[in-house]
């Protein structure tokens, strides 16, 4: 999945907006099926396959613990199981703490996706859009972090080989740690000085200043655009109607999908797998276009 | 690490599973209740359970329950019935006996669970507090007056009456009639 | 056209009394390479920045400095910022941005450029100088020598006239180095930039320079063109200081006192050689000792690491003997795992298989800071880690409390080593104003307190003029004869024929070679040094500029009888 990571900042933000809002406020047992899906192919297009089973395992036992706690805990619903201590354990319950560790492993599938598109440069660019001296700014912290731990590391290695503290005793690594922090103040000091002096040398501080960004809103952005904010309109508008209200107390809707719902859900399903779908179209393009050479 | 945080949190749910008691009965078992029968010299209370709130403020409520199942047409879920006073009994055990015999739903929390060191009742009939408004919720009143302790804790007498009412506004539409 | 004018110029700091800069004149033609060289303490940086208004510091100044005629301090901002770039030594500091194309845009940006012509300019220069293939990396993951080449992109992107650089190679290794100079080269060629350079590796810039400025003590002592400054240098002293900095070929050429135009490249050499030896054939038969023992002071026995157990292997079946009083260097490239064995026998990292002896013992087997006392030292890369306090005698009065309890004996062996490595006038600075050789010397002063008797370090030649390097030799030679078995990792092939008794090559994860300097370097072909690929096809086994010139004078009369002949 590199495509749908070279478009816009502002389509992968308002993307993840939009289907985090679809996933975390409509309570749609389906919506939240299809989400849940949408995210984990997202996350796998992404990373790879075997990323994504590592990722599974761990959140298979996730969703159980919380598909567990909530009947254990909350004791509304028609259709009683069991008793435990005397209150009831529903139907009800149960399905709804499936749905609902369901909407979370899809909300932290997304957020994990789109931590992998977002990259800083974009996030940057994006937010410090309205205060370019912000964006300079944490631009220029992104770069200074690192390197700030780098040699944070390196002093460390060095003083250990000097023999005065140990590394077994707690106290000595404490009072160690306080020295190496100390004497890096005066490296990021220095630091700065000799930054300060390549930025005044580059013209930095001159009237004027521009601000350039790599990313270009194309054609594709557009069309992109368009598709995903009329489906959001229309999935919402569908929503305020009550198409995609579900209750789960005291007893579950109707489950039944009907012809006309399946409009309501090819809507839904055209947001949460729109990534999966670009990557699958310029695919095919690809091949195509090989084919013809 | 994130293993570590997942083995925790299954270790804390097992540790409250046991420290609540893990009785499990099934749906039968728990409606089997036995009622003693009156006889002559049987002590004996009356309880009913109300909901005529709830019908006069239809629009409150949440849609899910806008059907007679919850609430009948005459707001009443259980008319006034009377019942055997085994010696000791408070409010709770009546209705907790009441709803098991009726097969009527309610939730409660425990007296160790709230910080009244009392029992709670949450909902009866998937009525739960906050069903119909911030203000909602389940009163009772014994003998027509609303006691200011808790249902575990009031010990009941022969002949009295008790009315679990639905409120819509802190008691105020109840308590006044 | 003379693109830039120094007449007269002095210069004093504000609060000295000594000038730094003494009536300098200098100029400089359109499209020159320039390189200027000294002592650090010369004035080669100041003077250096005295030509990029922004940078010039403050002080009493006379005289005139013009830019294409003009005075440079009535330049417009704009002009001064986009026209004349600076290179500063530092690759890591110099860098403002995350990310590697808005580092390019940055100047741009600065200088009011609007977007698409940034885009176009930053494509362009991305595609000059081969950075579209990182053009989207974080700056953090760059090596030091892709640092550098972005500093010279995002300054070439403004498109100046003239660039300024202060020893810009001084922290990169001899490979990414000799990349960045040829990148230079290529600027001068094509574009005709002009480039005023402070440069310490001259064996590979003088080839470039179209004039040579000799600094010294603030003053220009000599401009002249490549070829004949060793000729200027010697008639100013014949033991001129500076004869040291240049060229092997040239080192040669006036070690041998020969008169007119010196040779240059190691081609130039040769051929100079060839001509200068006359078909006689000589070899070195100085081979440098050997020092056997029963007892290895420390050894490695088929070591494995890797940093984590799902990364490859660093060191694989590592074998390696050091023997007491003896100085190994081992050579490789960058990133070949040389620091890792470093570290390995510093007993900062544990191998997973195979074992580490240190005096006979287990390393492992020593507790805490006992291998840290009077046992093994480490002189990092970068000096600068090992200082922590704001002057250099605090941080010598902690580590030597250390070993000594008595305020009295602390002072006297601070003033010792202080002597011993003459930076008594040092001792109060802070660390991080030194230059790069003194914070050497210090630095190295501060792990002698320890009194090691091993000592280990991790190229030591990086970051440092040519004057500290031969100062570092002779400092090790006198450490070694006091007994001090000292182990160097390096890139510089120079340097370790220099002071080895025994060279390894680590190549592939391992030590695939051990011989005495002159075996080694007489056998590699590629890896070796300049001396030895100029003199090879006429001298066997010489491998230093101090080798060839002692095998002539030593065979005088036989090349004398030749010539004669």
């Amino acid at each position: 999945m590199r495509s749908f990571s070279t478009y816009h900042p502002f389509i992968l933000f308002i993307y993840y907006v939009f289907v985090l809002s679809i996933t975390m406020f409509m309570m749609h047992p389906v919506i939240l099926f299809l989400s849940l899906v949408g995210s984990l192919i997202f996350y796998m297009m992404l990373t790879s396959v075997r990323t994504l089973w590592k990722e599974i395992r761990f959140y298979l036992f996730v969703f159980i613990l919380m598909a567990v706690t909530n009947p254990l805990f909350v004791h509304k619903g028609e259709t009683i199981l069991f008793f435990l201590n005397d209150n009831p354990v529903t139907y009800e319950a149960v399905v709804y703490g499936v749905f609902i560790s369901m909407m979370l492993i899809a909300v932290v599938f997304w957020s994990k996706a789109y931590s992998y598109l977002m990259t800083s440069d974009k996030f940057v660019y994006l937010f410090g859009k309205t205060i370019p001296k912000l964006s300079l700014v944490i631009s220029m912290a992104l770069k200074f972090i690192p390197s700030f731990k780098q040699q944070i590391k390196k002093v460390h290695n060095t003083q250990k080989t000097l023999g005065i503290y140990t590394s077994e005793s707690i106290t000595d690594r404490i009072i160690s740690g306080i020295r190496t922090f100390n004497s890096m103040i005066s490296w990021s000091l220095e630091n700065a000085i000799e930054q300060g002096d390549a930025m005044k040398a580059k013209g930095y501080g001159l009237k004027g200043r521009t601000n350039f960004s790599i990313f270009t809103w194309n054609h594709r952005d557009m069309f992109v655009f368009i598709i995903i904010v009329i489906v959001f309109i229309i999935i919402m508008f569908v929503n305020g109607l009550g198409g995609y209200s579900f209750t789960y107390y005291p007893v579950l809707s109707n489950w039944r999908i009907t012809g006309n719902d399946i409009v309501k859900y090819i809507l839904v399903m055209l947001l949460v797998f729109l990534p999966s779908l670009i990557e699958l179209k310029e695919n095919l393009q690809w091949k195509y276009a090989k084919s013809r050479i | 690490m994130r293993k570590d945080i997942l083995i925790v949190a299954f270790i804390a749910l097992l540790i409250a599973v046991v420290i609540s008691g893990t009785k499990i009965q099934s749906v039968e078992e728990y409606y089997l209740t036995h009622i003693d029968d009156i006889t002559e010299d049987s002590e004996t209370v009356f309880i009913s359970i109300d909901a005529r709130a709830a019908l006069d403020n239809w629009d409150d409520l949440e849609s899910e329950l806008q059907s007679e199942k919850y609430v009948p047409k005459d707001g009443m879920i259980l008319e006034e019935t009377e019942y055997v006073l085994r010696p000791k009994d408070t409010v709770f055990d009546i209705l907790q006996r009441t709803t098991r015999h009726h097969q009527i739903h309610m939730e409660y929390q425990g007296a160790n669970e709230n910080i009244y060191n009392s029992v709670y009742i949450q909902g009866i009939n998937q009525l739960y507090e906050f069903s119909a408004g911030p203000l909602s919720g389940w009163m009772y009143a014994v003998n027509g007056e609303f006691p200011d302790h808790g249902v575990g804790k009031y010990t009941l007498e022969d002949g009295d009456v008790i009315e679990f009412k639905y409120t819509t506004d802190l008691g105020r539409d109840v308590q006044d009639n | 056209m003379e693109i830039c004018k120094i007449e007269n110029l002095t210069f004093t700091y504000p609060d000295q009394k000594t000038p730094v800069l003494q009536s300098i004149d200098l100029s400089v033609h359109q499209g020159e390479f320039v390189v200027l060289f000294g002592e650090s303490g010369s004035g080669k940086t100041t003077l250096l920045r005295m030509l990029k208004q922004e940078l010039a510091p403050h002080g009493d100044l006379s005289g005139t400095i013009m830019y294409m005629g003009q005075n440079i301090n009535d330049l417009d901002e704009r002009t001064a910022a986009s026209e004349i770039g600076f290179v500063m030594q530092n690759p890591e500091t110099q860098i403002v941005t995350d990310k590697v194309w808005h580092e390019l845009a940055f100047g741009l940006e600065n200088i009011g450029v609007s977007s698409p012509v940034i885009r176009r300019r930053v494509g362009e220069i991305a595609n000059y100088f081969g950075i579209h293939t990182w053009f989207r990396e974080d700056t953090t993951d760059l090596s030091g020598g892709q640092k550098q080449l972005l500093n010279v992109a995002s300054i070439m992107v403004m498109e100046p006239n003239m660039l300024i650089l202060d020893e810009p190679t001084s922290q990169l290794d001899p490979i990414a180095a000799s990349n960045f100079i040829d990148t230079l080269e290529k600027l001068n060629r094509d574009l005709g930039l002009t480039i005023i350079m402070v440069e310490h590796r001259l064996e590979e810039v003088l080839p470039l320079a179209d004039k040579v400025v000799l600094l010294e003590a603030g003053q220009v002592i000599n401009t002249d063109t490549p070829t004949n400054i060793g000729v200027r240098l010697k008639g100013l002293d014949k033991n001129h200081r500076m004869l040291r900095a240049l060229p092997t070929p040239m080192r040669v050429f006036h070690g041998l006192d020969m008169e007119g135009k010196s040779p240059i490249t190691a081609r130039e050499g040769r051929r100079f050689l060839t001509d200068f030896m006359n078909g006689t054939k000589l070899s070195n038969e100085i081979e440098s000792e050997m020092v056997q023992d029963e007892q290895p002071i420390m050894e490695v026995k088929n070591a494995w690491y890797r940093y984590e157990r799902d990364l490859p292997d660093v060191l694989a079946d590592v074998d390696l003997q050091i023997d007491k009083g003896e100085i190994v260097s081992i050579l490789g490239g960058n990133g070949s795992g040389k620091t890792t064995l470093l570290n390995v026998m510093s007993g900062q990292n544990r191998v997973y298989r195979g074992k580490v002896y240190v005096h006979g013992k287990k390393i492992q087997q020593y507790k805490g800071k006992e291998l840290y006392h009077h046992n093994i030292a480490v002189l990092p890369q970068d000096p600068q880690t090992v200082f922590l306090k704001n002057t250099v005698r605090k941080d010598y009065e902690e580590i030597a409390q250390v070993l000594y309890k008595d305020d009295s004996a602390i002072e006297q062996k601070i003033k010792d080593i202080a002597e011993q490595l003459s930076i008594t006038h040092l001792l109060d600075n802070h660390p991080y104003d030194l230059s790069g050789g003194e914070q050497q010397k210090a630095a190295l002063g501060k792990i002698l307190l320890l009194e090691p008797k091993i000592l280990l370090l991790d190229e030591p030649t990086k970051g440092i003029d040519a004057f500290s390097k031969e100062t570092l030799q002779v400092l090790l030679k006198e450490l070694q004869a006091k007994g001090m078995t000292i182990v160097v990792i390096t890139h510089d092939v120079e340097f370790a024929a220099m002071i080895s008794n025994r060279v390894g090559l680590f190549f592939d994860r391992t030590l695939i070679s051990m011989d005495t300097p002159q075996a080694f370097f007489s056998e590699n072909n590629y890896y070796t040094t300049v001396a030895s690929r100029m003199s090879r096809h006429v001298m066997e086994r010489a491998i230093t500029d101090e080798d060839i010139i002692k095998i002539c004078h030593n065979n005088q009369e036989k090349l004398y009888e030749k010539t004669v002949d």
